[in-house]
């Protein structure tokens, strides 16, 4: 019973990383129309910057985040201006192959610049736990988890609270109604892939510290955080976020349970179930059918 | 010099021979050079020619693009590695077609799953799909010996022919495989592709069952691959996860259909040969790994980018320019007379019976609302079978949404729809379209990429399979569909590319496109909107003559000496309900009419009106 208590506060605090992690993936595909697939690469490019941050500055990875999350925003910003902007309006079929080969490029320069081996990150608290006789959670998962849902809330104020969040949500919404009022969706959407990005990037700084990595674990990210999207209803932050947690519960308890070596498989059941029984996934909504169609 | 320009005019017939150049080069290859570097290549570049022919018709034809055709060729791989392993004594070569099946097996479950709903899903399923199979080959230890692979036997054969029975299998097979996409692009299936590809929605109104459509392309789009994956497997001798479900080989397939010409026939052969040669170089020169990922990487991103359309395309399409310089084109030219009905022999020509008693199309309490709005709210009016019948109202009062709910391209909230004495709120768009209900739009919606004549041959009257391999582009359907174009005056029209004709001429051809479905009731969504009065002259004659043939017409317009010329009965809508129903003469005398639409200094003068 204490276990299994363990496992679920474990999942919790997964949840919320996958959920900051998830974030980013939903808000670009519901702002733009597009399938972001070189998030899962962002993600571990961002665990690649906390990484060099530790090692050659020695800033704790979690601290860190202070300084990627800006530097991952302009980058972002960057690239939907070099990349994206100009096939903004094409068809989701260009824009997935581009973020696809985006995906590849961002993989070959983390190769390039720290190498293809394994890393990983062991700050002070990474072998230490919280414990209260037999129930015992490491801190490097709860002040992982504590500090997801703090950027998430950042991210949540900015969307809900700001003008730009208005705008944000304007755009998502109806972009030729937003032009119409005065909101230039092309920098709306540079801001939101920034925004994606960054949330990308301190999501991977966190994840650096509980995984090692290397540059082609973007794939499995990848993989699950679509998965995750997918359950919540892609295009919605609140279906990410209920997405992110159920699945990191539910891979905490399978292999636990069940068995390490499938619960690799566990996103790609999910992904094909969701799409079999609830399309929409579990938060998303059937856009109106005379609009743009998905 | 001349000659030069001349063959330079006729860039088909250059094709032509640079093809048959090539795939003479290629069939006598192995036999005068016995370089096995280059045929290793050319054997590798056939697998992915193979694999990128099929990914074509999924992705060119219907345009939804798979990241997941590699694990077709690994599963066709596995298949023929743990057959061959389990089972001793047949050659091989038997398990080359099982690899077949067993892929397109696989492909009707995924595409079962994913196909329907929309493109988004299908992408994505089809990068886990991807994914999970390299997980299962890994993890399945009892059947594919895990991480470690199986070893297939060594072929039986000489060593002096050694790579012969692999090279000409695959060349056979690249044969097969652009048959069928040759085919396909012919037949009404690869019409319903192309316009599922151009408009998913339309598609739909036009009785092109959109799931079956597209699950059928993509098995095609698998099978062969699956055979291919087999004989390169044989040709390894050895399989592993990482070989077989790399993601690097989807990206390399759809990267040759891409750089040759998505939606081509040669441009993935083209692209496959392409992108294995620089694949080759960077492994070769540059040490493969990065360099290679840099190279798949930048080189999707810069055709996304710079060249969508692909090599293929892009050439022809600088060599027509050329050739048409100081010429002008056909689109400018006056439409036609337009033949009358009576001398067309197509099944419209056919008088239908009617009791003009009969309610075709009854709604009842059809309501739909978009968020706080109330669009249609609580509407019902009939029409009458062998009617024209007008829709009229403001703008906003719903005319158009109501359109939309009985083809069902939006579902209702509440309400009822009887059609023919059926009941349709609940069938999809082509499921009318089939009962007989054709439907034209106020913003016309052709298929911009597809040529006039395929744009009328696109629509599918009823379901059946074999019906999906009936020819489209010649035979009895063209000439149908030459005859409907005759009738609306765009005959000459036929082969250009529909998003180059004018806004009156689109409704025309839209008019002959949903003919086609030789359908009961045509709703037409203001046909005389935005077209010259000429036009409208003919549009109103034609409307008549199809009328008297049995075809029962719903008519939403706004211009009212059109519509009240034209429309023996009229039902007013207002706030999304309808206000009033009668004859021209009763709505005009109706005060609650003429305060809410026509207004009092409404004055119609039909002698005057079009």
């Amino acid at each position: 019973m204490l276990a299994l208590l363990q496992y679920l506060v474990l999942g919790l605090l997964v949840g919320g990383i996958y959920a900051l992690a998830a974030s980013g993936l939903t808000l670009v595909f519901g702002v733009m129309r597009i399938i972001n697939i070189a998030h899962g690469a962002f993600l571990i490019l961002g665990a690649f910057l906390a990484f060099t941050a530790w090692s050659k500055l020695g800033i704790d990875p979690m601290l860190a985040i202070l300084l990627i999350a800006p530097i991952s925003f302009s980058l972002g910003w960057v690239i939907y201006k070099t990349a994206i902007a100009p096939v903004r309006t094409a068809p989701m079929a260009s824009t997935v192959l581009l973020t696809f080969g985006l995906a590849l490029v961002v993989e070959a320069t983390m190769g390039v610049i720290w190498g293809n081996n394994a890393t990983s990150m062991t700050p002070s608290y990474g072998s230490e736990s919280f414990s209260a006789g037999s129930f015992y959670v490491p801190k490097a998962q709860v002040y992982g988890g504590l500090v997801a849902v703090a950027v998430l809330a950042v991210l949540g104020l900015i969307l809900t609270r700001t003008w730009l969040g208005r705008a944000i949500r304007a755009a998502a919404n109806n972009p030729t109604g937003a032009e119409l009022v005065g909101i230039r969706v092309g920098s709306v959407s540079a801001v939101v892939f920034g925004l994606g990005m960054a949330a990308a990037c301190t999501g991977g700084a966190i994840v650096g510290v509980l995984y090692s990595f290397v540059p082609g674990t973007h794939y499995m990210w990848i993989a699950r955080l679509l998965a995750i999207v997918v359950l919540g209803g892609l295009g919605s932050l609140n279906g990410a976020i209920l997405g992110a947690v159920l699945f990191g519960l539910a891979e905490t308890l399978t292999s636990a349970y069940v068995s390490t070596a499938w619960a690799t498989a566990f996103p790609y059941l999910i992904v094909f179930a969701v799409l079999l029984l609830r399309p929409q996934g579990l938060l998303g909504v059937r856009r109106r059918e005379d609009a743009s169609a998905l | 010099m001349i000659d030069l320009t001349r063959t330079l005019a006729e860039p088909r017939r250059l094709g032509y021979i640079a093809l048959v150049a090539a795939a003479a080069y290629l069939l006598v290859f192995p036999v005068v050079s016995d370089d096995a570097y280059y045929q290793n290549m050319i054997i590798l570049s056939l697998v992915f020619a193979i694999g990128a022919s099929g990914l074509n018709i999924i992705m060119g034809y219907a345009g939804y693009v798979s990241l997941g055709q590699g694990a077709f060729i690994g599963l066709g791989g596995y298949t023929i590695g743990v057959l061959a392993t389990k089972i001793e004594g047949p050659s091989p070569w038997l398990w080359v077609p099982v690899a077949g099946v067993v892929t397109a097996i696989v492909a009707l479950g995924l595409g079962l799953v994913s196909l329907r709903s929309s493109g988004a899903a299908f992408v994505i399923i089809t990068v886990a799909f991807l994914f999970l199979t390299g997980v299962i080959a890994t993890n399945w230890v009892g059947l594919t010996n895990g991480t470690s692979g199986l070893t297939l036997p060594l072929p039986p054969w000489s060593r002096d022919i050694m790579n012969w029975p692999f090279y000409y299998s695959l060349i056979a097979l690249l044969a097969l495989q652009l048959l069928l996409s040759w085919w396909i692009r012919r037949t009404k299936l690869g019409m319903g592709l192309m316009a599922i590809r151009g408009d998913e929605t339309k598609a739909a109104t036009i009785g092109i069952n959109l799931p079956v459509n597209k699950i059928v392309g993509f098995v095609a789009s698998s099978v062969f691959v699956g055979m291919a994956g087999a004989i390169y497997g044989y040709y390894l001798t050895f399989i592993d996860p990482r070989g077989m479900f790399g993601i690097l080989l989807s990206v390399q397939i759809v990267l040759s259909v891409l750089v040759g010409g998505n939606g081509t026939l040669w441009g993935p052969v083209i692209g496959a040969f392409i992108v294995e040669s620089l694949n080759e170089v960077a492994n070769n020169n540059f040490g493969g790994g990065n360099v290679r990922l840099y190279l798949f990487g930048a080189l999707l991103m810069a055709i996304v980018i710079w060249l969508p359309r692909g090599i293929l395309p892009s050439v022809e399409q600088l060599l027509a320019r050329r050739r048409s310089v100081g010429r002008a084109g056909l689109v400018g030219a006056r439409i036609a007379e337009g033949a009358t009905l009576s001398k067309l022999s197509v099944s419209t020509r056919e008088q239908r019976p009617v009791e003009p008693e009969r309610v075709l199309l009854r709604v009842t309490g059809l309501t739909k609302r978009f968020g706080g709005i109330t669009a249609v709210d609580g509407c019902s009016f009939d029409v009458l079978d062998g009617s024209i019948t007008g829709l009229i109202g403001p703008n906003g009062s719903g005319k158009t949404t109501v359109f939309n709910l009985i083809d069902n391209t939006i579902t209702p909230d509440a309400g009822e729809i009887y059609f023919d004495g059926e009941r349709i709120e609940r069938l999809p768009s082509w499921s009318r379209a089939h009962l007989g209900l054709g439907r034209t739009f106020q913003i016309t919606r052709l298929f911009g990429d597809m040529t006039v004549l395929e744009n009328v041959v696109a629509p599918q009257r009823s379901f059946s399979w074999s019906q999906l391999g009936h020819i489209a582009v010649s035979g009895p359907e063209a000439r149908d569909a030459e005859e409907l174009l005759a009738f609306v005056g765009m005959r000459d029209f036929r082969d250009q590319p529909a998003r180059a004709l004018s806004y009156g001429q689109q409704k025309l051809v839209e008019l002959a496109q949903i003919l086609m479905l030789d359908p009961k009731l045509i709703l037409l969504d203001e046909p005389a909107g935005g077209i010259n009065p000429v036009l409208i002259e003919r549009m109103a004659e034609m409307i008549r003559e199809l009328n008297a043939l049995g075809k029962t017409f719903l008519i939403v317009e706004h211009n009212m000496p059109f519509v009240l010329d034209l429309c023996p009965r009229v039902h007013v809508l207002t706030r999304g309900a309808t206000m009033a129903s009668g004859t021209p003469a009763q709505i005009q005398a109706d005060p609650a009419v003429i305060d809410a639409y026509l207004g009092d200094d409404f004055d119609l003068q039909p002698e005057k009106a079009v």
